[in-house]
């Protein structure tokens, strides 16, 4: 049951961070690797790939500081470029979340990063903690007990986080962002590369930045999709969702039919939001893919934060405006069938909500006060819902401390892309604009009709592409980002014209 | 022995100086190498650009007023109204006529969940059409079925239901072996022009001396008539060997021409798969020249000459073909010649190892066989009846 409302806890807190995509292509060294006894590689089949990826597994200290102490076993895929005679420097995918293991996007990267892949190897490195790299794993058989149509995001027992967290069997102080990092680079140089791209998405830009701070002569260039700086705390996302969700209501304002179809569509969501408030709603409904009769409950925090997850998306956004209105008419179903894409174990690419909570709560959480808190909460959109989950977990999290120097801002003079969405309801365009003044050599551009994550679009891939090959900010043209329709949304139960 | 290699010497040089005398028939040698590369580049150009890159296609819209999404997501795929097409391309398109009619109802149809019938009309029998109607139909049918999944999840259903089985796709073959289509076409090139390089050259120094009554004095001098096939030999099988090494310069330099990764694949010759495939196809040179000489040493006329050798040429050529369509290949086929080459090309062009024993063995084989050839064809050439063509 834990493991469920972390799920929920989870998206309420943070909407999982990078959900987009990784692809990676391996570029594999052969002469590089039978040299290092700690490397294997080997060619390997993943989920949603036909042909042939290499998978590999360097195993590096847990604790950097004791080399000789416990190991781990750090998964890896790479997608090789498709132009095998024209190897150019590999791209490495740091994944959001924080969370998501990389290796587990292979197939989405795989399509979506086209054009990166047409010259670059793509390599995916699950961090530690997530997916095959020594996941923090706890007990939770619990799970399947209940539905995420009945089950609460706040009804679970303090004794459940702390029978989870008594699982681990790892030393949690060493699943940190910067151990992560070593674990990147270790792999870069065991695959034998003097240099690498990377691309960041989401909280893989923290990891990004904190890669140019610790390693910067491994780096050739850096892509920064969606930016949360080491000045941002996570957990803090009731003023960036409040804004994407005010953007929604006013490109809905703008487009006739939806002006037409919803006229009072903020109206009608602070009307659901107060009644879920007073009085959650329970109904008797048939089950999204069983076709049985099932309990529903459906709270103000349900109700929020699974609106606040599709804001995420076009696709989501554009159903959002119909799921309100009709919530607000007392018809559900709109809602629950945008709440069944949640019902999975641990769908493929999600975030590794142990690894997420771990990081969070231990370096951005004790640097949040009690008045950042209340700042964030003074929103008409999700007012403090998407705190709950972290101040409530928090607290019996087992503790680390980075240095104050980890949250420095970092410079330097990598020649960087930085890309953001203006739709983002987490990583706002401001944040890709306070990075954009620290670093030295870097442009920001912003995706005008574009939610989180960048690159999830065929232009912005290829502007990426265009950067790590050509290294000319100046030169890129970014028209084909400004040249995107504006989102446009379903106005009827079966869609419009 | 040295008496014999000058003899020899000078009957290779007299064939070769005969050969580079016919212009047209050095022209038939070479055009092969030369035109076959540009084949295969011309070709995979066209496929990828159909396959790939989204030329503009024009249709008249009747109604497009009335389902502006749907016309949005045929413009994204660069499918516009016939209003917008260039000058030089509108005369084309009008011929080509393809209309989408959108009904007047489309609006309320929808917001009622009706079946709403768009009509594709155009001329299905027309080839140039047939990708442009590709393409509308798979724009028209991925908007029909996002709304689909939207009316769906918009009841409370689980889109997932949708889709009972995934089908897990592994492909065990090497990620560099994906240019298949143009490894089919350079093998069966390569192959070809193995066997019909030298054709011509063949013909001429065999049936045409006989006619020009060449052979008869070349027969009266003290040669053997070993020699004087094997001098033959040298020259028809040299030239092959020359217009292979041309193809596959010539196709290394060509398909760097074409951005092959638009399609997510690769393709270049580097000097082992260079080597390797000359060593394959050197001792089918040899075999086909001495087919040919053979065949056309027993023709009466050049003229008969040249139709039954080509015939009888093209049985080997076609062996790639035969190969193609066999499911179970019998294991013997690898140690046959041709067979055996062919099988070996495909794996050099798959990526996989080579099985050197078999690539040994065909090439012994290829070889042994020709010589039986030159040998009976000596032995024939002793005899009146064949040299006079009276048979």
């Amino acid at each position: 049951m834990w493991k469920l409302k972390r799920k929920v806890v989870c998206s309420a807190l943070l909407a999982s961070g990078l959900l987009t995509s990784s692809m990676m292509t391996s570029a594999e060294q052969t002469s590089s690797i039978s040299s290092q006894s700690n490397l294997s590689i080997e060619n390997c089949h993943v989920d949603g790939i036909k042909e042939q990826i290499k998978c590999g597994t360097l195993t590096v200290p847990e604790n950097y500081q004791l080399p000789a102490g416990q190991q781990i076993d750090l998964h890896f895929t790479v997608l090789p470029a498709i132009d095998n005679s024209n190897n150019k420097i590999p791209l490495m995918f740091l994944a959001g979340g924080p969370g998501q293991a990389a290796t587990e996007l292979a197939a989405m990267l795989r399509n979506r990063f086209y054009e990166v892949r047409k010259t670059h190897d793509i390599i995916l490195v699950d961090q530690r903690g997530t997916g095959q790299s020594s996941q923090l794993k706890c007990d939770d058989e619990a799970f399947t007990a209940q539905s995420v149509y009945e089950s609460l995001t706040f009804d679970f027992e303090v004794s459940e986080v702390q029978d989870c967290i008594a699982d681990f069997t790892q030393d949690l102080s060493q699943y940190n962002s910067e151990n992560a990092i070593r674990d990147f680079d270790a792999v870069r140089g065991a695959l034998g590369h003097d240099k690498i791209n990377v691309y960041g998405g989401s909280y893989g830009t923290r990891a990004a930045l904190i890669y140019m701070r610790m390693f910067p002569e491994s780096l050739n260039s850096v892509v920064l999709d969606s930016v949360a700086p080491l000045d941002m705390r996570i957990g803090l996302f009731g003023q960036s969702g409040a804004r994407s969700y005010e953007l929604l209501l006013s490109n809905c304002q703008a487009e006739e039919s939806c002006q037409k179809a919803f006229p009072n569509l903020d109206q009608d969501y602070q009307k659901v939001f107060a009644e879920l408030v007073a009085k959650p709603v329970e109904l008797s409904i048939p089950h999204p893919r069983l076709g049985t009769a099932t309990k529903l409950i459906i709270d103000a925090d349900k109700f929020v934060s699974t609106i606040q997850q599709q804001l995420y998306s076009l696709t989501g956004r554009s159903m959002m405006p119909l799921v309100i209105n009709q919530a607000a008419q007392g018809n559900f179903m709109p809602f629950v069938g945008v709440l069944a894409q949640a019902d999975e174990k641990q769908p493929r690419g999600s975030v590794y909500t142990n690894l997420l909570m771990n990081i969070a709560c231990n370096e951005d959480f004790p640097l949040i006060a009690e008045q950042d808190w209340q700042a964030d909460a003074s929103n008409q959109f999700a007012r403090n819902i998407s705190h709950r989950g972290v101040r409530l977990v928090c607290p019996l999290w087992p503790k680390y401390r980075p240095e104050a120097s980890f949250y420095e801002p970092v410079n330097s003079d990598i020649p960087t892309l930085i890309l953001s969405g203006n739709l983002d309801p987490v990583t706002p365009p401001e944040n890709g604009e306070r990075a954009d003044q620290m670093l030295a050599n870097s442009r920001h551009i912003v995706a005008e009709h574009l939610s989180h994550i960048v690159a999830v679009n065929d232009c912005g891939v290829g502007l990426v592409a265009k950067f790590i090959d050509e290294l000319d900010l100046e030169g890129l043209d970014a028209s084909c980002l400004a040249e995107l329709p504006a989102e446009t949304f379903m106005t009827s139960l079966n869609g419009n014209t | 022995m040295s008496a014999g290699f000058s003899q020899l010497k000078a009957l290779v040089i007299k064939e070769f100086k005969e050969a580079f005398r016919d212009k047209r028939a050095m022209m038939v040698a070479f055009s092969m190498s030369l035109l076959a590369p540009v084949m295969i580049m011309v070709m995979s150009k066209t496929m990828i650009k159909e396959m790939v890159d989204k030329p503009p296609v024009y249709a008249e819209f009747v109604g497009a007023e009335y389902a502006p999404k749907l016309v949005k997501d045929l413009a994204d795929e660069n499918i516009l109204p016939l209003a917008e097409a260039e000058e030089s391309d509108l005369r084309i398109w009008q011929e080509r006529g393809i209309t989408i009619t959108i009904p007047e109802t489309y609006g309320q149809d929808m917001i009622e969940g009706k079946i709403i019938n768009v009509v594709l009309n155009a001329d299905y029998s027309d080839k140039p059409s047939l990708a442009p109607i590709r393409r509308i139909k798979d724009v028209v049918r991925d908007h029909a079925r996002a709304i689909g999944y939207k009316r769906l999840i918009m009841r409370g259903v689980d889109v997932r239901i949708l889709q009972p089985l995934n089908l897990v796709e592994q492909d065990r073959a090497q990620p560099s072996s994906n240019a298949m289509m143009i490894s089919i076409m350079l093998g069966l090139y390569l192959l070809m022009g193995a066997f019909m390089s030298g054709l011509s050259i063949a013909i001429d120094s065999s049936a045409g001396e006989r006619e020009r009554n060449v052979l008869e004095m070349l027969l009266c001098q003290p040669v053997s008539t070993t020699k004087i096939v094997l001098a033959k030999l040298s020259c028809s099988a040299s030239i092959s060997i020359l217009s292979i090494i041309l193809m596959l310069v010539v196709t290394s330099i060509s398909i760097g021409f074409v951005d092959l990764s638009k399609i997510g694949a690769t393709f270049s010759i580097d000097l082992y798969m260079f080597v390797a495939l000359l060593g394959l196809l050197i001792p089918i040179c040899i075999l086909a020249a001495a087919l040919q000489l053979f065949f056309s040493f027993q023709a009466k006329s050049f003229k008969e000459a040249q139709s039954t050798v080509t015939m009888l040429i093209m049985l080997p050529a076609f062996v790639p073909f035969i190969l193609m369509f066999i499911d179970d290949r019998p294991m013997w086929l690898d140690w046959l010649p041709v067979a055996g080459q062919s099988i070996i090309m495909e794996d050099l062009f798959k990526g996989l190892t080579i099985n050197w024993s078999a690539f040994a063995f065909t090439s012994v084989t290829t070889v042994a066989l020709s010589a039986v050839l030159v040998m009976t064809l000596a032995q024939k050439l002793k005899s009146e009846k064949v040299v006079m063509a009276l048979s």
